[in-house]
C-alpha cells in the first residue's frame, strides 16, 4: 500500500491541477485579508469561501484524478495485491495532496493574518471537508464507469449538499414549526457535513448568537467544547462511510 | 500608603486643634489590643461631631449601630466581623462617615435583607474605600439622600447559590445618591436601584454578579457614566425609568438566552451615548421604549447588536458602528416609528461616488434571516449558510418580507471609531 501510495504521491505532485488549488487558494485568502481592514471580517468571508469551494474541488478532483488513473489501477489490480491497499493507497495520496494543497495556501495565510482559535476551526474544518469529499468522490468514481457520469453525479452531491439540503431543512423548520422539532434540528444538520464544518466555525465566531436560544439540545450542544467535539466525530462518521463503501464496490469490481 | 499616613498624622492632630474650639468635637480611638476594644463603646459616648479612629486588628461586636453624626476612620484597613447575627455596621444618623475598614460576617436572612453596611433614613452619609466581603447585601441604602458611596470593593462569595446572594450597592428610595469608582462583584445584583433619582454612578465595575450588574427601576433623572459590566449572569437591567442618561459605559460578554449586554423596558427620553458593547447574545434589547438618542455606540461582536421590539417609538441611532455581530438588527414587528442615519455597518456593500462619506444608496439593517430567526430561533444553525446569504441578498434587492421604510439613508463608508478589532 505504502508503494501505491508514494507512486500517486509523486504523480500527484507533478499534476497540475494541485499546484493550481494551492495558487488559487493563496490568491482568495491573501485577496480577503487584504480587502477588508478588519481580519475578523476577511477570516469570516474566507470561511465561506472555502467551506463551498473545499468539497466542490476535492469531490470533483478525485472523481477527475481516479477516471484518468484508471489504466494504472487495472496494471495494478492484476499484480499480486490486495485490492484494498491499491484503492486505500490512491485515496489516502489523494487526500493528502488535497489537504497540503489547503495547508499550505490558506493555513499558513491564516496563521499570519489571523492567528487563534478560529482561524485553527476553520482549517480543521477545511481538512475534514477535504477527506470526507475526497471518500464520497472515490465513492463516485468507482461506482460509474462513464467520466462524465462520474463528475456531473460529484457535482449534484456537491449542490445537494451546500444549497438544497439547507433549503429543505429551512423548509422542513417552516412547516413544522407548529410542532416541538427543535431537538431534530442539530442531528438534522448533522446530516449535511457541510453543515457541520459551517457549525463548527459558527461555534468559534457567533457563540454569543448560538447561545441566544435556550432549547436543551442546543444548550447541550453550543453549551461547552462538546459541540465542536461532537461535529467533528460526525464528520468522521462521513469519512468511514463513503469510505467503507468504496471500499467494498472496489473489492468487487469486474474491470 | 504615604496618603494613608498622611491621612492619620492629621487624624491625630484633630483632637489637638479641636480641643479649644467652639464645636468642642473629640478624636476618640479604639485599639483591639490597647484598653478602648470596643466600637461600639467609643460611639456610645461620642457626641455628634466626634470621630473615632480604629486601630488595626478585628472587632467581634455583633451589629454595630451609629446612632449619631460620627466619623469612623479605619487605621491601617481594621476587620469588623459581626459574626454572622444580622447586620454588620448601621448608621442611622445624617452626616455620617465610615472610612477605611473591611467588613463581613452577615447573617443571612431574607427578610430582614442585613448588610455589611446598611444606611436607612440618614442624610449625607459618606461610605468610602471600604471593603465588603462575602456579606449577604453588602451597601444597602434606604430613604437617604445625598449619600456618596466612593473606592469601596464589594466582594461577594463567588460559591453562594444564588438564594443567599444579596445585592452589592442596593439604594431604595433615595435621591441624590454618587456612587463613584467602586467595584462590586460576585453578588446577585451588582448595583441596584429602586426609585433612587438625580443620582450619578460612575467609573464602577460590576462584575461576574449572578443576575445584573446593574438593575434599576422607577429610577428617574440618572446619570452612568464610565462603567464597565462584564460577565455579569443577565447583563443590565433598566426598567420603567426616565431621563436616564448612559454614557461610555463598557457592557462585555454578557452571555445567555435571557441575557442582555442592556435591557431597556419602558424607558422614556434617554440618552445612550459612545458606549460599548462586545460578545453579549443581545447588546441592547428595547422594549417599549419611547424618544432614546443612541449615538456613537460600538456594537462589535454580539449575536444581536439591536432587538428592537415595535411598541418602541421615536427612537434614533445615529454614528454607531455595527461590526462582527451576528445580526446588527431583529424586530418582533414593524418598528417603523424609528429612524437611522450616518451609522456604520459592517455589512453594507453601497458605494459612495460623491465621495461625501455617506454611502449613495441606502442600508437595511434588517435582514430576512433576522426576521426567520425572529420566529424560530433554533433557525440559528444556519447562519452564515449559502442559504441564507442568498436569502439576504434577494430580500435586500427586492424587499418583500421587511419592512419598507426601516432603513438608513446615510450609510457611513468608514467607522467613526476607527479600526476595530475582535
Amino acid at each position: 500500500m505504502l508503494k501505491v501510495y508514494k507512486y500517486t504521491l509523486i504523480d500527484l505532485a507533478r499534476n497540475k491541477f494541485v499546484g493550481g488549488w494551492l495558487l488559487l487558494l493563496l490568491a482568495i485568502t491573501l485577496g480577503l485579508f487584504q480587502l477588508e481592514d478588519q481580519p475578523v471580517k476577511a477570516m469570516l468571508s474566507l470561511s465561506q469561501v472555502l467551506l463551498a469551494l473545499v468539497p466542490l474541488v476535492a469531490s470533483v478532483f478525485s472523481i477527475v484524478y481516479l477516471y484518468d488513473a484508471m489504466e494504472f489501477t487495472e496494471l495494478l489490480a492484476v499484480q499480486p495485491l490486495h485490492r484494498s491497499k491499491i484503492l486505500g493507497g490512491q485515496v489516502l495520496a489523494l487526500a493528502t495532496a488535497l489537504v497540503l494543497g489547503a495547508l499550505a495556501g490558506a493555513g499558513i495565510p491564516l496563521m499570519l493574518f489571523h492567528p487563534g482559535g478560529a482561524s485553527l476551526t476553520l482549517l480543521l474544518a477545511c481538512i475534514m471537508l477535504t477527506l470526507v469529499f475526497t471518500a464520497i468522490g472515490a465513492l463516485i468514481a468507482i461506482r460509474n464507469r462513464e467520466k462524465a457520469r462520474g463528475v456531473g453525479l460529484g457535482l449534484v452531491v456537491w449542490f445537494l449538499f451546500v444549497l438544497v439540503y439547507d433549503a429543505i431543512l429551512l423548509w422542513v423548520m417552516f412547516a413544522f414549526s407548529d410542532y416541538p422539532i427543535e431537538p431534530l434540528i442539530v442531528p438534522l444538520a448533522a446530516l449535511d457535513p457541510i453543515d457541520l464544518g459551517r457549525i463548527m466555525v459558527l461555534l468559534k465566531v457567533d457563540l454569543a448568537a448560538m447561545m441566544g436560544y435556550s432549547g436543551a439540545v442546543y444548550e447541550k450542544f453550543f453549551g461547552s467544547a462538546r459541540g465542536i467535539l461532537l461535529a467533528l466525530a460526525a464528520l468522521m462518521a462521513w469519512v468511514a462511510v463513503p469510505a467503507a463503501l468504496g471500499f467494498r464496490a472496489f473489492s468487487r469490481k469486474d474491470f | 500608603m504615604n496618603k494613608l499616613r498622611a491621612c492619620c498624622r492629621v487624624a491625630a492632630l484633630l483632637p489637638l486643634l479641636w480641643a479649644a474650639g467652639p464645636l468642642g468635637a473629640r478624636t476618640w480611638t479604639v485599639d483591639a489590643t490597647g484598653p478602648n476594644k470596643r466600637i461600639s463603646v467609643a460611639v456610645a459616648s461620642a457626641a455628634d461631631g466626634d470621630t473615632i479612629r480604629v486601630l488595626a486588628g478585628t472587632y467581634r461586636e455583633g451589629t454595630i449601630t451609629i446612632d449619631r453624626r460620627l466619623a469612623l476612620v479605619g487605621v491601617g484597613r481594621p476587620l469588623i466581623d459581626g459574626g454572622e447575627q444580622g447586620d454588620v455596621v448601621v448608621i442611622n444618623a445624617p452626616g455620617t462617615t465610615l472610612r477605611g475598614f473591611r467588613i463581613t460576617g452577615t447573617l443571612v436572612s431574607n427578610i430582614n435583607d442585613n448588610a455589611g453596611i446598611k444606611v436607612t433614613k440618614a442624610d449625607s452619609v459618606s461610605i468610602i474605600d471600604n471593603i465588603v466581603e462575602h456579606c449577604f447585601f453588602a451597601i444597602h441604602v434606604a430613604s437617604s439622600r445625598n449619600t456618596v458611596i466612593e473606592r469601596n470593593q464589594v466582594l461577594g462569595d463567588p460559591k453562594a447559590p444564588e438564594t443567599r446572594m444579596g445585592n452589592g450597592i442596593h439604594l431604595w428610595h433615595c435621591a441624590g445618591a454618587e456612587i463613584l469608582d467602586n467595584i462590586s462583584q460576585d453578588h446577585r445584583d451588582g448595583i441596584y436601584f429602586e426609585f433612587v433619582t438625580d443620582s450619578h454612578i460612575r467609573r464602577n465595575k460590576s462584575l461576574r454578579n449572578s443576575r445584573y450588574g446593574l438593575h434599576f427601576m422607577f429610577s428617574h433623572r440618572d446619570t452612568y457614566s464610565d462603567n464597565t459590566f462584564s460577565g455579569n449572569g443577565a447583563g443590565v437591567a433598566v426598567m420603567y425609568s426616565k431621563e436616564v442618561d448612559m454614557r461610555r459605559n463598557k457592557f462585555i460578554r454578557n452571555r445567555g438566552a435571557s441575557s442582555y449586554g442592556l435591557l431597556l423596558k419602558e424607558i422614556n427620553d434617554a440618552v445612550i451615548d459612545s458606549n460599548q458593547f462586545n460578545d453579549n447574545t443581545t447588546a441592547i434589547l428595547l422594549d417599549g421604549c419611547n424618544r432614546l438618542e443612541v449615538i456613537g455606540n460600538v456594537f462589535q461582536g454580539n449575536g444581536w447588536a439591536l432587538r428592537l421590539f415595535s411598541n418602541s417609538m421615536t427612537c434614533h441611532f445615529e454614528a454607531n458602528s455595527f461590526t462582527g455581530n451576528t445580526f446588527d438588527l431583529s424586530t418582533n414587528g414593524d418598528p417603523k416609528y424609528n429612524s437611522f442615519s450616518g451609522n456604520y455597518w459592517d455589512r453594507y456593500r453601497g458605494y459612495d461616488l460623491d465621495r461625501n462619506g455617506t454611502g449613495d444608496v441606502p442600508f437595511r439593517p434588517l435582514s430576512l434571516f433576522a426576521l426567520v430567526n425572529e420566529r424560530m430561533p433554533y433557525a440559528v444553525v444556519l447562519s452564515r449558510s449559502l442559504l441564507t446569504q442568498l436569502l439576504d441578498q434577494a430580500e435586500r434587492l427586492i424587499p418583500s418580507m421587511t419592512p419598507e421604510g426601516l432603513e438608513d439613508a446615510k450609510p457611513l463608508m468608514k467607522s467613526p471609531h476607527g479600526s476595530i478589532g475582535l
